[in-house]
């Protein structure tokens, strides 16, 4: 379990996390969103005592991360980047690992076989892959066989049976009462992998709730319809509480009506639909609409690019 | 069926994990920072040039002294067995001394540059039983193979000056306390170069602040002697002449020389592990 209280974090001027408060609960795997710069990482990195919190406190089953006296034994961390001298092989960087809290080697072999590096464990991580890279890094975070993990951004750079592999492990690791908060910006991974959600945007938490708790609040299911009277449909449609699109010439796209209600009306109305189809919204949708406004750094928008660049 | 199941249960009121086995230990550190130390190639090539290079200028250094050498010479000029025996044995340090210094900063820099410290620091979160016994690993096997070198040229020495009849004893307090002392600050180099490397946190920069302090600083000094006299009185206080006054005391006694040594030894990991407390990794 952690809990974090008003945790607050600058950088100069810079305010990174904000009073941030929230509990990631035991037995569940909590995904952790949010824009680049949203404090995410720092966030993980003061659970683990890497960075000290300017304000409030975050605690790691029950105590603060270094006053525990197996800290390997409560918290695995995989961070985004490599922690790991790239002139040592897997094998004794884990090795080196494991001796500070007294881990038997057969363990270290054990997270060298799950994480299947068993083939480059003794070649040095300079020249890893991305992927291998994770791969080491996750095996380094199971390596005290930890009642929690943090994973900041796992399956980045893993091949699609990497990425499989983690949302098993992941889910199986919290089937065993660990805790797991998981970060991601793969929506559609998240979904599949994660119970609850914690949203972070411009360091403060935007949305903490569980997976369809945020889906349902923040998007909503619609209903897509093509048909050549799109114009007609609509009119015959519009009332209050419907939300209509139009997306092409002869797509529509409608909210607040059910797929039987929009047929029998049109059906009434004598307009023909070539498609009519039902569209639950998915987490990215309702990422999208939660964190709009909370973008740190905003991709600009070719047009204006181009204007600004004209004005020059 | 007596069995109690609670399959039901909804999956957060799980029972919680509970972590079991071995914890942190500071033997376990020292392990760690010894595998640390020895699964790293740099470790093998700076320790073997240490070597090599002490045993070459030994011979070097004998052959010099022999050239030209007889033994009514060497007693009019006032120098004996056992002085050029241990000017043999020690002339090759020089360079070791240069080459630890590297070694010592590398060994905390390339942790930041590498972002290995993250994996150090949340194994060791704690952090000065980290660098405290980075510092034991280093120092003890820098000692170790200063000694391997000293032994080593004092050995390869003794044919060489053999032949022109200087003798000495290794196990006279005249040759081996010197010797002794060369390791020691060779060893205490590469301490002060950690505490270096850790408050810099980049290898360019460590090793430019340690190879100035040893190379740099007492010419700097010495030409700031010759315009503002008391300056003068600095010199015997500087990292490298405390060094030589604590092997072959000059201006002051062997044992203020160490406490000097010492003392850039302390300030130096003094406020490495006062930053590396404060800092964020």
């Amino acid at each position: 379990m952690i809990q974090a209280q008003s945790l607050t974090k600058h950088y100069g001027s810079k305010t990174a996390v904000d009073a941030v408060d929230f509990t990631v609960q035991p037995g569940k795997v909590t995904g952790f969103l949010g824009p680049n710069g949203a404090g995410k990482s720092t966030t993980m990195r003061m659970i683990v005592g890497l960075d000290r919190p300017n304000a409030g406190s975050v605690i790691v089953n029950g105590k603060a991360y270094h006053e525990h006296k197996a800290p390997l034994r409560e918290v695995g961390v995989l961070l985004d980047a490599k922690a790991v001298h790239t002139g040592r092989s897997a094998y004794n960087h884990l090795r080196a690992m494991a001796a500070t809290h007294n881990i038997p080697t057969s363990r270290v072999h054990e997270v060298i076989n799950l994480t299947g590096l068993e083939s480059v464990a003794r070649k040095r991580v300079g020249g890893f892959s991305l992927g291998m890279g994770q791969r080491l890094g996750i095996a380094a975070a199971l390596l005290g066989d930890p009642a929690t993990l943090i994973l900041d951004e796992p399956v980045n750079g893993l091949d699609p049976e990497g990425v499989q592999w983690v949302r098993k492990l992941t889910k199986q690791l919290a089937a065993e009462g660990r805790t797991v908060l998981l970060s991601s910006h793969l929506m559609s991974e998240m979904a599949l992998t994660a119970d609850h959600i914690i949203v972070l945007g411009r360091g403060r938490v935007i949305a903490d709730a569980s997976v369809a708790d945020i889906i349902a609040s923040a998007a909503q299911d619609f209903v897509r319809v093509r048909t050549p009277q799109a114009g007609a449909l609509a009119t015959l449609l519009a009332q209050d509480g419907v939300t209509i699109t139009n997306i092409e010439l002869d797509v529509l796209e409608i909210g607040g009506l059910t797929v039987s209600e929009i047929g029998e009306r049109a059906a009434a109305a004598q307009i023909s639909l070539h498609e009519l189809s039902a569209v639950s919204a998915s987490l990215e949708d309702a990422y999208m609409k939660l964190t709009q406004n909370e973008v740190e750094y905003r991709t600009g928008d070719a047009s204006t690019r181009h204007e600004t660049e004209a004005a020059r | 069926m007596s069995t109690v199941t609670n399959t039901d249960q909804p999956t957060a009121s799980r029972a919680s994990f509970v972590p079991t086995g071995s914890g942190l230990t500071f033997s376990g550190v020292l392990r760690s920072e010894s595998i640390k130390l020895w699964s790293l190639r740099s470790t093998y090539w700076s320790f073997s040039l240490v070597v090599v290079a002490s045993l070459g200028i030994a011979v070097l250094m004998a052959l010099a002294i022999t050239s030209g050498y007889d033994s009514a010479s060497g007693t009019a000029m006032g120098v004996n067995g056992p002085q050029l025996f241990v000017l043999a044995a020690t002339a090759g340090l020089g360079l070791g001394q240069l080459i630890v210094a590297v070694l010592g900063v590398l060994s905390i820099s390339g942790e930041y540059s590498s972002g290995m410290i993250k994996s150090t620091l949340t194994a060791v979160p704690n952090r000065l039983p980290a660098l405290f016994a980075k510092v034991a690993v280093l120092f003890t096997f820098t000692f170790l193979v200063g000694l391997l070198s000293v032994v080593g040229s004092y050995l390869v020495a003794i044919p060489i000056l053999g032949a022109k009849d200087i003798s000495a004893n290794l196990f006279d307090a005249d040759v081996y306390l010197p010797l002794l002392g060369n390791v020691l600050f060779l060893a205490l180099i590469a301490v002060f170069a950690i505490g270096i490397g850790t408050i810099v946190r980049s290898s360019a920069g460590g090793i430019a602040t340690v190879l100035g302090i040893l190379l740099l600083l007492p010419t700097v000094v010495a030409l700031f002697s010759m315009l503002v006299e008391w300056v003068q009185d600095i010199m015997p206080f500087l990292f490298t002449s405390a060094g030589s006054e604590m092997i072959t005391p000059n201006t002051m006694e062997s044992w203020q020389g160490f406490l000097v040594v010492l003392a850039w030894v302390v300030v130096s990991l003094g406020a490495a592990a006062l930053l590396l407390k404060r800092r964020d990794a």
